[in-house]
């Protein structure tokens, strides 16, 4: 095989010039000897080849180094240089005092960089043993977490660290790779439940809120709830800026300050702590609510609903076990029940049928005989007193709370004009305050009726809503803005939860000078003389009106007797309400109370007002009673 | 050895070949440092590739050191062993990301595909090289059957770089070997339906992407066109001057991936600017046009066509890799000769040329 085609050549070629390249001609060999001849066109395609290669990269490179060489070069600054954003501290929330509600706290966390630590069951092992938290809730925090972080950012596994234990970590952190303490802001509220309903709390911000405002990033502390969602703007501050140089990992490589961060604005209050923390403890525990407004600016003194729940849990990240004891707890502490719960009004809507009856042209001086219950076809509707009221006029009506003279009275009016002059007044639709999730009430009507069970009104419907029962709902907060319309002269004001607000009227109340003076001083009447004789202060020109709402109607024979609370079940029990306002030394307020299945309005509700009176006016006095209005 | 032979060596030739290979190695060192902190870390990719850059040399020398005709002889026999262990790669082979190209030998893993593109190259110059005329039917088909029994067992490990590598260099080979008149006009007619059944019937879905991406980078920048758009970008910032030897923020900074093998020559770009990739551009093809002489030069057609074909091997990936730098060419993992780091291609490359070397010294060798 040795032996091929190739056989040495025997006749000598001379020169074998290349074709005209000063290339080869620098690369010319001498040759001899030769009888192989390239093939021509294969000898140009190589060349054509080569020039062609040399064109179309040089064209290029021209085209993406020079043409557009600034363009590219942009780019590669904006993949090196970040933008970071400085953390702006909210601003902090006072009470009319400057007594702190809310303010910012440093907090140690401890947080684990997974592409950093060697063993991680023995790492996390380790955080058991310094936090004394059970393994098994810590694994969970870092099963729920590690995907929300990439390998090489910290993820958080302790968020509220005490220093103590801080200076501990510190001392053995060494030893654990991957482990780093880290210093966050926490939002804190120092008053907790007290305050949480009208607060609310900060949270990590969601990626629906990132989505609608750009300044936001992962990890931002936004309003959630109550007024921190309400303020968000005025307390969020705006934050300053770092240039940050990162590679394609995000890893930081220096940083350079651009902007300082601003912080946000302090907030204070129109609530007072002290008349609050009063307000709080009188309930004792009961379920309900209070509100203390100030009827000439609509202000909001107190602001009281029970049970509540520690709003710190949230700002902290609440933990799946927290949230759902809040959530199913059938004591329900999330509802805001001062604007979010709706009950029967009871008998304190007397005190909007009595203005209505006064505009209609019924006179006060007309009597009605009550004897215990009216007939009304085959249904029996019966006065709270089981014997009757006998003769009552007006006035008697409302102080010993006459069920049959509302109701033969509202029946000449009929359901409409109710409806009418209710809404007028302000009910069944939202006070306006600076809350979120408030809710309207209902005032019953003819079309509402038809379009919620498709049938028609009937008289009986207008019986129940002419005292309050029946399908009629309001909040407390509407009732303390009615009562305050009374007093102001007739204006529906926002309630006001800040210091610095003005009075904001939404409406006037369809009622005449004299109607009003009447309804006050029969108030006045009620609590000197009446059902609301527990608020009764010889120091303080004072009034109310009671009210006990049904929340079941018990199915009664004619010869039952009316069952006593503590005979029936709790959440069978009426609900319980005082609708008052004080006036001493030129200061006026009204208070409602409104306990939840807490029985009659006089015994249960009226001493939680007497108690924030006791602490607005001072204990009571056996000074005589000024007249005020 | 014949002392006349060592004067005879394309020194033009080798000259190129190590200012390249140089040029890569101070590349890689730029491309290994990554930025940490204030300061620099280097991972050690120059000094293996300093390393086989040596082993390489040995290898070359080793190329030279025999009759180039002798491989004329072990044409057959060569092709042979390549198809068997080929054959070998279903059974014994070792699967990484999906494909199943290597047998495992213990200390090292070979890949038959790249025995066989040497022993397919040696073997087309000696079925080319039997007479002068321009190729007939009969030739092109002998060869280009001889050709697809290796192409076929690639393509299903599956291999599509090494394949296109393959028919593109037989495709040089024989396209300056020369066609008769009525082949040539055939083969481009065929052409674009085997494209269009390649496209269809042929290709993964991932290398079907690729080509998609190609024509349309902007699509998916986090995707498949993150590499086509980083390293536009890194090229482009280059501007005119660059931006300096290790100063190149693209690859400092890890934007740049691949930027040690197939996507080496952007750090260049980036770091040397236009006038550095010009500069290399020229190298290359003054690197290209020393292979060339040596092919006209040689005494007899097998040598000529060897050297013709080590010439398009060069040629294709010189092309194709720049040309997918910069965006000319759809991503496919073919690195650039003695820039991208990687230890058997600089041991191919340098034994190649020493093939090459051998003919440029034995030209005149043809005495009786």
């Amino acid at each position: 095989m040795l032996k091929n085609n190739n056989t040495p050549p025997s006749s000598a070629i001379a020169e074998n010039q290349p074709r005209g390249s000063v290339f080869r001609a620098w690369l010319k060999i001498h040759v001899e000897n030769e009888r192989y001849q390239p093939p021509r066109n294969g000898v140009i395609l190589l060349q054509v080849l080569v020039g062609m290669l040399f064109f179309v990269l040089v064209t290029r490179l021209w085209y993406l180094q020079i043409h557009r060489g600034d363009e590219f070069a942009r780019q590669a600054q904006g993949n090196r240089l970040r933008q970071e954003r400085i953390f702006a501290p909210r601003g902090r929330i006072l009470d009319n005092n400057d007594k702190v509600l809310a303010d910012n706290r440093t907090a140690w966390g401890l947080s684990l960089v997974r592409e950093d630590c060697r063993d991680i069951p023995a790492t996390l092992t380790q955080i058991s043993v310094w936090s004394s938290i059970p393994l098994s809730q810590i694994w969970e925090k870092y099963q729920q977490d590690r995907f929300k972080v990439k390998s090489f950012e910290p993820l958080l596994l302790l968020t509220d660290i005490n220093f103590d234990l801080v200076a501990r970590i510190e001392s053995e952190i060494y030893a654990w790779p991957g482990l780093k303490i880290v210093v966050r802001t926490k939002r804190n509220y120092p008053e907790k439940d007290l305050f949480a309903h009208v607060l609310g709390y900060v949270a990590e911000v969601n990626e629906k809120e990132m989505a609608a405002d750009e300044t936001l990033a992962m990890g931002d502390l936004v309003g959630k709830q109550g007024l921190e969602l309400e303020l968000e703007k005025q307390l969020r501050g705006k934050k300053g800026l770092y240039d940050v140089e990162v590679d394609a990992h995000a890893h930081t490589l220096g940083k350079a300050l651009r902007e300082e961060p601003r912080s946000g604005n302090e907030m204070s209050l129109s609530i007072n702590l002290a008349l609050q923390r009063a307000s709080w403890e009188a309930f004792g525990g009961e379920a309900g609510c209070a509100v203390v407004m100030e009827p000439d600016s609509g202000k909001l003194r107190a602001f009281v609903t029970s049970p509540a729940y520690d709003n710190n849990l949230f700002s902290a990240g609440i933990s799946k076990r927290d949230w759902d004891a809040l959530r199913t707890s059938n004591r329900f502490p999330l509802q805001n029940r001062v604007i979010q719960s709706v009950y029967p009004p009871g008998s304190v809507w007397k005190l909007l049928m009595t203005a209505l009856f006064l505009e209609r042209g019924i006179s006060p001086r007309e009597t009605v005989f009550c004897p215990g219950e009216v007939t009304l076809g085959n249904r029996v509707f019966r006065c709270w007193k089981h014997g009757g009221h006998g003769s009552v006029n007006m006035e008697s009506a409302i102080t010993n709370s006459c069920d049959v003279y509302f109701y033969l009275m509202a029946e000449r009016l009929g359901i409409d004009k109710i409806e009418e002059f209710a809404k007028a007044s302000g009910f069944g639709r939202p006070t306006g305050i600076s809350l979120p999730h408030e809710r309207s009430g209902l005032v019953p009507s003819r079309e509402w009726k038809w379009r919620r069970f498709g049938k028609t009104w009937v008289r009986g419907e207008t019986y129940n809503t002419s005292i309050g029962q029946g399908f009629t709902l309001v909040t407390p907060v509407q009732i303390a803005v009615y009562v305050s319309a009374l007093l102001n002269g007739g204006d529906i004001l926002k309630p006001q939860l800040l210091e610095d607000d003005g009075r904001v009227v939404t409406g006037r109340l369809p009622a005449k000078a004299e109607t009003r003076n009447f309804i006050v001083g029969a108030m006045r009447k009620t609590a000197s003389a009446g059902t609301a004789h527990v608020v009764y202060r010889k120091d303080a020109d004072m009034g109310g009106k009671t009210g006990t709402a049904q929340v079941v109607k018990l199915k009664m024979g004619a010869g039952d007797r009316r069952l006593r609370t503590s005979e029936m079940e709790y959440a069978q029990r009426d609900h319980a309400w005082i609708a008052t306002w004080g006036s001493k030394k030129g200061r006026t307020y009204v208070v409602v109370v409104m306990v939840e299945h807490g029985g009659g309005g006089s015994s249960v509700a009226g001493p939680i007002a007497k108690k924030i009176y006791d602490h607005i006016f001072g204990p009571a006095q056996d000074t005589p009673a000024r007249g005020a209005q | 050895m014949d002392k006349r032979l060592f004067s005879y060596i394309n020194w033009g030739l080798l000259t190129f070949m190590l200012l390249l290979y140089l040029l890569g190695v101070g590349n890689l060192y730029s491309a290994s440092g990554t930025r940490v902190g204030d300061g620099m870390a280097f991972s050690g990719f120059y000094q293996r590739q300093l390393i086989w850059g040596m082993c390489g040399l040995v290898c070359m020398i080793a190329a030279m050191s025999f009759d180039y005709r002798q491989l004329r002889n072990l044409a057959w026999p060569f092709f042979l062993v390549s198809i068997l262990l080929l054959l070998l790669v279903p059974v014994a082979g070792k699967t990484i990301y999906g494909a199943r190209r290597w047998i495992p030998l213990g200390f090292m893993s070979i890949q038959p595909s790249e025995i066989a593109k040497f022993a397919v190259l040696v073997l087309s110059a000696r079925l080319l090289a039997r007479d002068e005329n321009p190729l007939g039917w009969k030739d092109f088909s002998t060869v280009l059957c001889v050709a697809l029994v290796p192409c076929t067992l690639i393509i299903l490990q599956p291999d599509l770089g090494t394949t296109l590598m393959l028919l593109l260099i037989l495709g040089g080979m024989i396209l300056f070997r020369g066609l008769r008149g009525y082949v040539l006009k055939t083969c481009l007619l065929t052409a674009p339906t085997v494209a269009a059944f390649m496209w269809f019937a042929g290709m993964h879905d991932y290398q079907r992407q690729r080509i998609l991406t190609f024509l349309n980078p902007g699509h998916d920048p986090r995707g498949t066109g993150y590499h086509i758009l980083q390293s536009r970008i890194a090229i482009g910032s280059g501007r005119l001057w660059g931006k300096g030897f290790t100063e190149g923020t693209q690859s400092q900074l890890r934007f740049l991936p691949e930027r040690h093998s197939d996507f080496a020559v952007a750090v260049f770009g980036e770091e040397w600017g236009f006038v550095g990739c010009v500069t290399l551009v020229t190298l290359f093809c003054l690197f290209l046009l020393s292979i060339f002489s040596t092919a006209v030069q040689a005494k007899d057609r097998f040598g000529s066509l060897l050297v013709v074909g080590i010439f398009f091997y060069f040629f294709w990936q010189i092309f194709i890799n720049i040309g997918m730098v910069i965006g000319l060419m759809p991503v496919v993992g073919i690195p650039l000769p003695f820039i991208s780091y990687g230890g058997s291609a600089t041991l191919l490359n340098f034994t190649l040329l020493g093939i090459v070397l051998n003919v440029s010294m034995r030209r005149f060798m043809f005495k009786g």
